[in-house]
């Protein structure tokens, strides 16, 4: 039988460090599963996913893994404070309907968030909106803008500005640079092009 | 269930072979009864001094004896759920599209077992079996019978077949509660759970049909108190409760596409009259009277009564508690157009048993079929089904970045 092979991104491999071992992880938008999937087989934690689609949750499923096809506040209200060690938002944050309700629940019923998203101040991405003045295209946001679910433009410092507005502690970050594999070391907001965070209340 | 689930014509040039024989098919396939002859007590106090359950199995128990997977039928349904009697079948058992061999639940790797349920009527032990004291039909002399006590007569039947373990069980409806059951009494037993269309406790309006049901049953003089021979007995009373119950099996929508306001032709094409005018009157006196001739009246009145005891939450306290011990890996199924069972319920189950810790999946299938959609012929369906069953081998990771 063939193995099916899936590639682990740098973020992926970030969030695993931060993942503690038999840990109780919560993803927000899981997708397909792959990155609970990860985290499973390394950290062996206890995972369970939401999302919106049917494709997605059979596609967990197949896996193994807990899915939860719905709206993911909905989901996290029927839970108690602090029910999950880890809530992660990876590379959904820019698609929530409603940012701050989604991360005020998630900061209740997990001990710890983990957001990862893509930085639109990342300097390529501002000359290209300057230059081509079309939609943002990379691994994140795959399709044309009449094709995909209203998105927000996130930059980092609309994040950490966010992050001191509402009070949450940043506990770590990590921003990646360009390639989205190599780390950036100064001025993110117009260096990275990735950028991940753990916060907590 | 509804009795018109509509089987798929035969893809052409096909003709020549008949369905029964068509790979792909489980085929011919023969009930069997299962007789258990110590006594049974069930949950009321009541006991008897054994029973029989009328079953089916399809393909072939493994040398581990752990490929097993249990059907549960819903409250009108029976022990065949697939395959064909009798070349001369019209239909295949209720669950066809979904077993057999190369289908979702492949009987080439699964040993499926399906069962009429205690106080049943199509071949189990219930209330239109003959009291061995009396030598007469028990009637309303029959034990108050649970969805646990018909657990625990499955579960007997199953040690029987030498299963020392359920690879999984299926249920939908009623049979998901059945399957619920399983998790929380049989935890060690069982593997896996997957309930469509189900609750773990009915809503006052699922009871309150119920109730009109019994009511049309009872107050049909014919009933005497349960006390009727076969071929007697409320069969006005039954008609009307099949009747009224198959609307809520359905959907406003699936109805309208079906019927519309289409109108039958009558002789003179008078609308002063109280015949049958409209196309769904006919086929609900249709829904009726085939309903009568297969099923027991004091059997729907005990079986609609277990479904409206069935408290998961009730037993235990807390649907978490009913579930701490649960092992088995959850999937529940909801249909967005059921309103008998509706999501939201279906979510409860999942949710309750995710905070009690345990592995449970939602899924959610948009369909304007209602109650009766876990029949749906779906890929999407039977792909979920696929994956809750066989799961594929592990994803390995490649660590090259």
């Amino acid at each position: 039988m063939t193995k099916l092979v899936e590639k682990r991104t740098v973020d992926m491999e970030i969030i695993g460090d931060w993942v503690e071992p038999n840990t109780r992880v919560l993803d927000l938008g899981c997708g397909s599963g792959v990155l609970l999937d990860y985290l499973v087989q390394t950290k062996k934690v206890s995972a369970v996913g939401v999302d919106l689609e049917l494709a997605k949750i059979t596609a967990c499923v197949r896996r193994g893994l807990a899915a939860y096809q719905g709206d993911m506040t909905d989901f996290m209200r029927a839970f108690p404070d602090k029910h999950f060690d880890r809530v992660i938002c990876s590379r959904t944050v820019h698609e929530l309907g409603d940012p701050t309700a989604v991360i005020t629940e998630a900061l209740r019923v997990g001990r710890t968030l983990t957001v990862g998203f893509v930085n639109h101040g990342f300097w390529k991405n501002r000359v290209d909106t300057l230059l081509r003045g079309r939609k943002l295209r990379n691994p994140v946001y795959t399709t044309e803008w009449f094709e995909s679910r209203p998105a927000n433009p996130v930059t980092i410092a609309d994040f950490e500005h966010f992050c001191a507005a509402k009070n949450i502690h940043i506990a770590r970050r990590a921003h990646l640079a360009g390639d989205w594999h190599s780390p950036c070391r100064a001025l993110p907001n117009l260096f990275a092009g990735y950028a991940l965070y753990d916060l907590a209340r | 269930m509804t009795d018109d689930i509509d089987t798929l014509p035969s893809a052409p040039g096909a003709e020549t072979t008949p369905r029964h024989l068509a790979p792909g098919e489980v085929g011919l396939v023969a009930p069997r009864d299962f007789i258990y002859s110590h006594p049974f007590s069930f949950r009321s106090g009541q006991s008897i001094s054994g029973f029989q359950l009328r079953y089916e199995t399809y393909g072939t128990l493994n040398a581990t004896r752990d490929n097993a997977v249990l059907i549960c039928h819903a409250l009108s349904g029976d022990h065949h759920c697939a395959g064909w009697h009798t070349p001369a079948d019209k239909k295949p058992g209720w669950w066809n599209n979904l077993i057999g061999p190369g289908k979702a639940v492949d009987t080439r790797r699964f040993f499926v077992v399906c069962a009429n349920v205690l106080g049943g009527c199509q071949g189990s032990t219930g209330p239109s079996s003959s009291n061995p004291e009396t030598g007469r039909p028990y009637g309303i002399l029959f034990p108050f019978v649970t969805i646990g006590d018909m657990v625990r007569a499955q579960k007997l039947l199953l040690d029987h077949l030498g299963v020392v373990e359920l690879h999984g069980v299926i249920g939908g409806s009623m049979g998901g509660m059945l399957a619920l059951r399983f998790a929380t009494d049989y935890p060690r037993f069982t593997r896996r759970v997957l309930g469509m269309a189900t609750t773990g406790r009915e809503s006052a309006q699922a009871i309150a049909f119920n109730e009109v049901g019994r009511q049309a049953i009872m107050q049909d003089p014919a009933w005497n108190r349960g006390d009727y021979t076969k071929d007697a007995g409320p069969r006005v009373g039954l008609a009307i409760a099949r009747m009224m119950a198959h609307i809520t099996y359905v959907s406003d929508a699936s109805m309208d596409r079906k019927f519309g306001r289409r109108k039958k032709n009558t002789a003179n094409g008078d609308a002063y009259t109280f015949d049958v005018q409209f196309e769904v009157e006919g086929y609900l006196r249709h829904q009726g009277q085939s309903f009568i001739n297969r099923f027991d009246a004091n059997s729907y009145l005990y079986i609609t009564r277990a479904l409206d005891q069935f408290d998961l939450a009730h037993v235990d306290g807390t649907l978490e508690q009913a579930f701490a011990a649960v092992e088995a890996e959850t999937l529940i199924v909801g249909f967005t157009s059921d309103w008998l069972f509706p999501p939201e319920q279906n979510r409860q189950l999942t949710l309750a048993l995710l905070r009690a810790g345990k592995r449970a999946s939602y899924a959610e299938l948009s369909t304007d079929l209602g109650h009766d959609s876990f029949l749906l012929e779906s890929e999407e369906l039977y792909g979920l089904v696929r994956g809750w069953i066989e799961r594929d081998q592990p994803y390995v990771f490649d660590y090259a970045i």
